[in-house]
């Protein structure tokens, strides 16, 4: 097991010349070893994902762990979820990254069906409108606030608040709906007049908590 | 009785004695005195008079003796009488550590509370404090404590404190030095990327480590900054004087 929790907010990752890992910068606690931190810029691979990088606003300064040895990651005390992939695909907010194996594959995109609607969900949630998507046979480590929790889905839907959203695995559908009537308007809302629609088969993380980072 | 929820109700008596309420409070079974860091009692039992170390040193000569360090004196306050005292710090894990005619140096920011048995002197490096002598006291760390041993290399926010081996030595990644400067990442003060500069222990002890919190703002550090400044002529310290005046307005 090469992601290996410490404590709910630590991860031990072994490092060897065959395995990198890329990690959120500045989320390194300490190591053993001969091991050499490189930063890179933006998120994927090739053109594509340098263009989603830029214009995401280049939301997460990431780096590569390269070496032989083993290293301590966390951030700000965040909880930290460690997911394994295998042959499934990851959406996420690209800042909740903490580390993943480097042979992971990643693409800044849009999600949701596009057009207006993901443009409203992406304003709402207040983290950009892309996320990012992780695929293949690898480790993923999640930083949330308060730890996350799974939602199984076989085809039903569950409505998330956007702020407790943290990122989902599988075929899944996320859709924005707002429900904003005339309470809203005059200030007496229920504050939960916008709310993430998920549906399909897979899994969606939630954390416990509404705060934002 | 409300389900879910532990109901435990504590008094005077049932509070422990030198121990964890919960993970993130600790009742001190007072009796005599304590240091304390200020803002660090959450509740107490009993008949117990907080005073700020230098009034009270003022009356008592042998706290000038133990807690030697000015720069640190107006954060600390000495707790005496005899009672229950709950210490907590925002949320964070309390630990209790015990030593044994050691030395352990911590980060002040953690450090809440000391026994008098110990002596409080400030570390080389900026913003720890040294603990010697024999003594139980109190730290505060965001998650548990993770302890390692060297040959390792922290990164400064997340060290709390090390053990029995020689103060670290400063590393600077070589690989991430030479792609910041070919990026330009490096500003001209010097400001940090990243994962540049890191502690490097060698030796035989005992290194801690938390998650890397949200620092907290450590009133003593301009104070440490400002004292390191007399190494500066006066030539010099007026260009410094006149950088820290353009960063102040860029910000």
């Amino acid at each position: 097991m090469p992601f290996e929790k410490i404590n709910s907010k630590v991860v031990r990752i072994a490092v060897t010349p065959q395995q990198a890992v890329l990690a959120r910068r500045g989320a390194m606690l300490g190591y053993s070893g001969q091991v050499a931190f490189r930063p890179i810029s933006g998120q994927g691979h090739g053109v594509g994902g340098m263009v989603g990088a830029a214009m995401s606003g280049e939301s997460n300064p990431m780096m590569a762990t390269e070496g032989n040895g083993s290293v301590l990651y966390g951030f700000r005390g965040l909880h930290v979820t460690v997911l394994d992939l295998t042959g499934d695909s990851l959406t996420v907010e690209a800042d909740r990254i903490l580390a993943h194996d480097a042979h992971l594959q990643t693409s800044v995109e849009f999600i949701g069906q596009g057009g207006v609607r993901s443009a409203v969900r992406g304003a709402m949630t207040g983290q950009g409108l892309f996320t990012t998507r992780l695929s293949g046979h690898g480790s993923v480590a999640l930083l949330s606030h308060g730890g996350t929790f799974p939602l199984q889905l076989t085809g039903d839907t569950v409505g998330v608040d956007p702020q407790a959203y943290v990122g989902h695995v599988g075929a899944l559908n996320v859709d924005l709906k707002a429900s904003v009537g005339l309470r809203d308007l005059v200030g007496r809302g229920s504050g939960e007049a916008f709310q993430l629609h998920v549906s399909g088969h897979g899994t969606v993380y939630v954390q416990a908590s509404e705060e934002k980072f | 009785m409300i389900s879910g929820i532990d109901t435990t109700v504590y008094d005077a008596r049932s509070l422990p004695a030198d121990d964890n309420v919960n993970p993130y409070a600790f009742s001190i079974d007072l009796n005599g005195e304590w240091f304390t860091s200020k803002g660090a009692m959450i509740a107490y039992y009993g008949s117990i008079d907080f005073s700020a170390v230098s009034a009270y040193a003022s009356r008592a000569a042998w706290v000038a003796a133990r807690f030697s360090s000015p720069l640190y004196a107006q954060e600390w306050v000495v707790a005496s009488g005899r009672g229950k005292l709950v210490i907590g710090d925002r949320g964070n894990d309390i630990n209790s550590y015990d030593l044994a005619d050691g030395n352990l140096t911590i980060k002040q920011t953690n450090l809440l509370a000391f026994e008098t048995g110990l002596e409080l002197k400030q570390s080389i490096v900026p913003g720890f404090v040294t603990l010697i002598g024999t003594g139980k006291f109190l730290a505060s760390s965001n998650g548990p404590v993770i302890f390692v041993e060297p040959p390792f290399r922290a990164d400064p926010e997340a060290l709390l404190g090390w053990a029995d081996c020689p103060s670290p030595s400063v590393h600077y990644d070589y690989n991430w030095m030479a792609h910041s400067l070919v990026a330009g990442i490096q500003s001209i003060f010097g400001r940090e990327s990243g994962e540049e500069r890191q502690y490097d222990f060698t030796g035989a002890g005992t290194v801690l480590l938390q998650s890397s919190e949200v620092q907290r703002h450590d009133p003593a550090l301009l104070r440490i900054v400002e004292a390191q400044t007399t190494l500066l002529d006066n030539q010099s310290a007026g260009q410094l004087g006149q950088r820290l005046v353009a960063r102040s307005q860029q910000q």
